[in-house]
């Protein structure tokens, strides 16, 4: 077995529309191993997200394959997709996308209940995982009562909640000031150092710099890979 | 599971306004269904409750024509003694009615029931004396409260009747009566005026014309034998007379003159069924509509399909069973004010009801709106299930 | 032309009373006619022709024959609207004769009532009490007068509205419900609109504008529906009690009393629901 955690294989997504196919993405390979660290960058409506929604299993591509660990997902069922992102992959969004009625604690828990771990072992993983991004002291507030940042911090805890390989972000520092984007980047920086592969796409080149690679986009396509 | 529903309740309660007028529109709705369902057997139920408290469960009559519609029964007392003499049968009543009249008020008419006062009576004494304790020279006679008010008398009073026996009714001389009691007859409606005597003082006041006849045999049935074998046994003995048994009057009743009742029932509770199910769809379709970012952020983050539908689905249970269980007590109130409203229809017995409880009807109600749960739940659940979790995602960005 | 009615037996509830046995024979053709209904004719399979034998006890032992010389429907009554017609119309001499008993003074000449048609109708009442005075015995009374059979309808007109109260009653919470959803679907357009400087009046202008388009448009489809509906329930009821009566009729009073109903609820119910709204703060509004 390879160190690649995920793999996509000349794929390309293509989006019907009234006014005619619009290809989001366009003949992209890219491999993704343990452990590393990816920004990917570009202008607006490049395909950043389409690529990070294909690679999260979010979404299936129009052509080509991706593989979760030599396993193709598109011959997965939905399913076993489903638990592939409940066990496998976290997910960060850019407008947080918290469930409103519950608390830090209960949002940060729930994947953990849907993966079906124990209540002793929801209790500590919650514990350890709101202290990890600094929110310990918040547990019994709901979203309302966070701000944007804190918000963010709580998301990523429910990202990681399952112990995920890889951490897929999309634009998470987007409705964030620049000081609380920064925190958020330790937050990565850290993972990184923790061993999960992070992926961010951004439009921030500060948070770009970051990563340990760099993938430049265009036109849906990957037009600059390089390691910094 | 209990995160699923504990999930979808802090859903439902987010939106307090709408989450509570959705469980008001379903106590409505639930309480005119439930309401409903008491109605569909209602009358039945307590006719037939009526016909067994009389005490007598098999009647024979001359022809399948409504009891005292149609022709009386020849030689009365002989085809009595015949059916009396059955193994299956504990006891006969024959009975006649005839209309009377006040003498001294030939516009105040009352039902004039003759019955012989030494078997069990089809009414209720309240007060005084029963026929049956009456001396033999009196012509004791029992009067409803209805009777005793209009024509203002008590036990002791003596009442002045003429029979309204045939064509001719001039020609029946009055008779005297001594009111010995005070009864209540189980098929007076609010207005009746009924008063009960011995046949023989019936036949008196008919000017003896009558002879041997009745409107109907009141027959009860052995207990060891049961209304069912007793009518066998007098169909066979009689084969020319029309038998009955009570089950059998209330099949008749319930195909013919409570059928009105029953089908009013069945498309009410249709109905109301069909519009709790629209409101439970509308605002569970709004209510989804309005999450979906959430939703597919769920997806997103792992829960699989099944369980956000089933999210959805038990977002439906939790209004249309609250409000649900809060239209029990709504709806019986409701139905005492209908019940009251129905039981003015002139003819209709006062100790019938036609809202009665069973426990069965709790059965029924609680499958009938957990069928508009389920249903009101399919569509949202299918844009739930079906819900591109990309797509949707960059929607909620770009909004 | 109206017809003043004496007491309430008709003849044909007689025949039911006195309970008919019909025999099937042939021939003799001197045999009176009579009319029988078509429920009658079509559960005993008779047809016109036909010779029965009518008789006032299960016996038969005076029974005489009768020749069937036509079919009619009988007059749809309401109050039996749920029993089977079976019923017969004879010359009244063929009556009289039939249900005497042979005895002296057995009311051969004894009828129940007495159909009266007036020349001029309107003097109905006033003629019934004369008639009643004249008369000492007989009770005379005008078709229209109240009796049990009105008080029945009275009853079932004041069920049916009991019913409809409960019903607008859950009509007007699902209808402030779906107004409530409505109005929060547009809260940050609203928001944004107060942000914008737009008069709190202004919006509720249009708020209750809308609701009341929605509501003529939901009251209007309703009405169709109704009328559409119309037709099969009484297509039903007909078919199921074999009857020509009509159960449901909507008339102009009936669709305008609906429309008058459900304007004013519909705009109440959007004032109701925009007015919670409005008194947010305008942050609360735009933000989710």
């Amino acid at each position: 077995m390879s160190a690649a955690l995920l793999e996509a294989r000349s794929v390309s997504r293509v989006f019907p529309m009234r006014a005619g196919p619009v290809t989001a993405l366009s003949d992209v390979s890219l491999r993704v191993d343990l452990g590393e660290y990816i920004g990917i960058v570009g202008p607006s409506g490049c395909g950043k997200s389409t690529l990070l929604h294909v690679l999260g299993c979010v979404d299936v591509p129009t052509s080509g394959a991706v593989l979760f660990r030599d396993r193709e997902v598109g011959r997965l069922s939905d399913a076993e997709r489903s638990g592939l992102r409940l066990r496998e992959i976290g997910f960060v969004f850019q407008r947080f996308f918290l469930l409103p009625m519950l608390t830090a604690w209960e949002n940060v828990e729930l994947p953990q209940a849907e993966a079906g771990a124990g209540r002793g072992e929801r209790r500590e993983r919650t514990r350890e995982l709101l202290e990890y991004v600094g929110l310990a002291g918040r547990a019994d507030h709901r979203p309302s009562e966070l701000s944007g940042g804190e918000m963010q911090r709580v998301a990523i805890a429910r990202a990681l909640a399952n112990r995920p390989r890889l951490l897929l972000a999309d634009e998470p520092t987007g409705e964030l000031d620049q000081a609380t984007g920064d925190q958020i980047v330790e937050l990565f920086d850290r993972l990184h150092l923790d061993g999960t592969a992070v992926v961010v796409v951004t439009h921030d080149t500060s948070v770009a710099r970051r990563a340990a690679r760099l993938l430049e986009m265009r036109d849906g396509r990957i037009v600059r890979d390089s390691r910094q | 599971m209990r995160s699923i529903f504990r999930v979808a309740w802090l859903s439902s309660v987010r939106q307090p306004g709408r989450t509570g007028l959705g469980i008001l529109g379903v106590v409505a709705v639930g309480a005119l269904l439930f309401d409903m369902l008491l109605l569909s057997r209602g009358l039945v139920l307590s006719f037939r409750d009526l016909l067994d408290r009389i005490g007598f469960d098999v009647r024979v009559l001359a022809t399948d024509a409504t009891p005292l519609t149609g022709p009386p029964l020849e030689r009365a007392t002989a085809t009595a003694a015949a059916i009396a003499a059955l193994p299956e049968v504990e006891a006969v009543l024959p009975i006649r009615v005839r209309d009377a009249e006040l003498a001294a008020d030939r516009t105040a008419r009352l039902q004039f029931i003759g019955a012989d006062p030494q078997a069990k009576p089809m009414w209720t004494l309240v007060d005084g004396r029963d026929l049956v304790d009456a001396r033999a020279t009196d012509a004791p006679l029992l009067v409803n409260r209805n009777l005793a008010a209009s024509a203002r008398l008590s036990i002791g009073s003596t009442l002045l009747l003429r029979g309204v026996c045939g064509e001719d009714r001039d020609a029946t001389p009055p008779v005297t009566f001594l009111v010995t009691g005070i009864a209540e007859f189980p098929f007076d409606d609010r207005s009746a005026t009924t008063a009960a005597g011995r046949l023989g003082d019936l036949r008196r006041l008919c000017g003896d014309r009558d002879e041997d006849r009745a409107d109907m045999l009141l027959v009860r049935s052995s207990p060891r034998a049961g209304s069912d074998a007793a009518a066998e046994r007098i169909r066979a003995l009689l084969p020319e007379l029309h038998t009955v048994t009570n089950d059998e009057i209330v099949l008749r009743f319930s195909h013919v003159e409570f059928s009105y009742f029953e089908q009013i029932s069945f498309v009410l509770a249709t109905v109301t069924l069909f519009f709790g199910f629209l409101l439970i769809t509308v605002l569970l379709t709004v209510s989804v509509n309005q999450r979906l970012g959430e939703i597919a952020a769920l997806r997103a983050i792992g829960l699989s399909r099944l369980r956000v539908m089933v999210g959805v689905l038990c977002e439906s249970v939790l209004v249309v069973g609250a409000g649900g269980v809060l239209a029990i007590p709504v709806g019986g109130v409701l139905s005492l004010w209908l019940d009251g409203i129905l039981r003015a229809l002139p003819g209709i017995p006062l100790s019938v009801s036609f809202f009665v409880f069973e426990p069965h009807t709790l059965v029924t109600y609680a499958w009938l709106l957990a069928v508009a749960a389920m249903g009101a739940a399919i569509y949202p659940m299918r844009i739930v299930g079906a819900l591109p979790i990309a797509a949707t995602l960059r929607r909620e960005v770009v909004s | 032309m109206r017809t003043l009615c004496l007491k309430l037996v008709p003849l044909v509830a007689f025949l039911i009373a006195v309970g008919c046995t019909l025999a099937v024979q042939a021939a003799p053709d001197d045999a009176p006619s009579l009319l029988i209904s078509r429920q009658l004719a079509t559960t005993r399979q008779l047809r016109i022709g036909d010779l029965v034998r009518l008789s006032r006890d299960p016996a038969a032992a005076r029974g005489r024959l009768f020749r069937v010389d036509g079919i009619y429907e009988p007059t749809p009554d309401p109050m039996r609207f749920a029993q089977q017609r079976f019923e017969a119309r004879l010359h009244l001499p063929d009556l009289l004769a039939l249900s005497g008993d042979g005895s002296p003074g057995d009311g051969a000449d004894t009828i129940d009532a007495i159909n009266v048609a007036l020349a001029d109708p309107r003097g109905a009442a006033r003629f019934a009490r004369d008639l009643s005075g004249r008369v000492p015995g007989a009770i005379a009374q005008a078709i229209d007068t109240p009796d049990a059979r009105t008080s029945t309808f009275v009853v079932i007109e004041r069920f049916h509205f009991a019913i409809a109260i409960v019903s607008v009653t859950g009509s007007a919470v699902f209808l402030l419900a779906l107004m409530v959803m409505l109005v929060d679907e547009r809260r940050e357009t609203v928001g944004i609109l107060r942000l914008i400087g737009f008069a709190e009046h202004r919006i509720l202008l249009q708020v209750v504008v809308e609701g009341a388009i929605i509501t003529i448009a939901g009251a209007v489809f309703g009405l169709l529906f109704a009328v559409m509906t119309e037709s099969a329930f009484n297509r039903f009821f007909e078919w199921r009690y074999d009857t020509p009566l009509v159960f449901v009729r909507i008339t102009a009073g009936v669709a305008a009393q609906s429309m008058l109903l459900a304007l004013p609820l519909g705009i109440a119910a959007s004032l109701i629901a925009s007015w919670t709204f409005l008194r947010r703060g305008l942050m609360a509004l735009v933000r989710r």
